[in-house]
């Protein structure tokens, strides 16, 4: 059994050269559910098609449970199900006729599951794709990644078509398949609500890299502005602060509770600001 | 596949609150022990049910149920999951509603220093709205 379902190393990749992935380091062990966070356009979807095997690097390397996914054999294939964030599957097909068409690809297809889901999100069987709503045509991308029982979920924004209380259905489906089965799954979005709910672990990708992979219950109440002297900021560093952003009197760090007492009693030039997920978030990507 | 409605579970998260997600449900489940909504040996609903009713990760559930037993609030029960411990009612009780309101009143002092209001104008008012309030 492999321990890193996936990993990427040094990976980067260019489009017109313009970097998109610099470098970037990044491991997702088996069983984990892991939010990859990142503004629009920092990669996100660019980093998964190239984890896929769908998008060529220019350097570095990725191992896919255990093989290239430039060269991907049939069996590994089968263990990962993908929701591509634009869905433009056969539109000219059915549901049904896709469904037929994708399920001749895999060994294992769970034919009682596609036909509940399709009726719980009441999802047409026999009208074309090309007719359906954006929602409709997500949830049947959806039902289509989960129809082979995959071992690896790589979704890309989702759920990010669909109303909330469709992406709560959804989500109640992930933790379904959490719940029965020895998952992992690696799901981008930016939606922070989304991600805290089924989240354990949450990736911020900003400019071409990793810039921190963290859990996210310990995250919580470590995440803070500092502001103050350059003297009192600079001290931050030997207690292994590394700030994500600094701005002349200011930055942005997180800052373990183990240390923050002392941070705080020894420095009163310093004001620690805590700063929720959200406000952490868009100060570290600006 | 149909998915659990139970009126019993009775837990509300609100993610982006800065409080971890885990941390609210044990924030809830030792306030309605305290209040006793939940009585001593009532059983707590699965991590399935929970987690799929919440659309929230088990093992933030498993996490705050853990938690809550080695606190001693809840307890395993063979064949039965969590139920609410016997000993977490009565004399345990006062003392764990009492922590329940001391940040309220932590809270309250900070503020009463702010304003400068001394010790005995601040305890005198606190007895004055207890006592509007009963």
């Amino acid at each position: 059994m492999i321990a890193n379902v996936l990993e990427m190393r040094g990976v980067s990749k260019s489009f017109d050269h313009r970097l998109v992935l610099d470098q970037l380091d990044f491991t997702i062990k088996r069983g984990k559910i892991i939010g990859l966070l990142g503004r629009n356009g920092a990669g996100k979807s660019t980093m998964l098609d190239c984890a896929l095997g769908l998008a060529r690097i220019g350097g570095g390397e990725i191992s896919l449970l255990g093989e290239n996914p430039a060269a991907l054999s049939e069996a590994t294939r089968g263990r990962v199900g993908y929701v591509p964030q634009q869905t433009e599957l056969f539109p000219w097909m059915t549901a049904s006729q896709m469904l037929a068409y994708f399920k001749a690809f895999y060994e294992k297809w769970n034919d009682a599951k596609v036909a509940a889901l399709l009726d719980r999100w009441a999802i047409p069987r026999e009208i074309k794709i090309q007719k359906m709503s954006a929602g409709e045509k997500q949830r049947l991308a959806i039902i289509r990644a989960l129809a082979h029982e995959p071992d690896f979920l790589i979704l890309d924004e989702p759920a990010s078509s669909l109303d909330p209380a469709g992406r709560r259905d959804f989500l109640r489906e992930v933790i379904d398949v959490v719940i029965d089965r020895d998952v992992t799954i690696l799901f981008s979005t930016h939606i922070l609500s989304d991600l805290e709910r089924v989240a354990m672990d949450v990736s911020i990708l900003s400019a071409g890299k990793i810039l921190l992979t963290a859990e996210l219950d310990s995250l919580a109440g470590e995440t803070f502005v500092a502001t103050g002297s350059e003297q009192a900021l600079t001290s931050l560093a030997k207690y292994g602060v590394e700030p994500f952003r600094r701005e002349p009197g200011q930055l942005v760090a997180r800052i373990p509770k183990a240390i923050q007492a002392s941070v705080q009693t020894e420095d009163h030039e310093l004001v620690l600001d805590s700063l929720s997920l959200e406000d952490f978030f868009i100060e570290v990507t600006k | 596949m149909a998915f659990p409605r139970d009126p019993k579970v009775l837990f509300v998260v609100s993610p982006s609150m800065g409080i971890p997600i885990y941390q609210q449900l044990v924030d809830q489940i030792k306030r309605m022990v305290a209040s006793g909504q939940l009585a001593g040996g009532a059983p707590l609903p699965s991590v399935r049910e929970v987690a799929v009713t919440l659309a929230i990760n088990p093992m933030t559930v498993s996490k705050a149920y853990s938690l809550l037993e080695t606190q001693g609030v809840l307890s395993r029960r063979r064949g039965m999951g969590m139920v609410v411990s016997q000993d977490a009612t009565g004399t345990q009780a006062i003392r764990d509603r009492l922590a329940l309101l001391r940040p309220t009143l932590e809270r309250a002092a900070e503020e009463a220093a702010q304003l400068h209001i001394d010790h005995g104008a601040a305890i005198a008012l606190f007895e004055k709205v207890l006592k509007g309030k009963r």
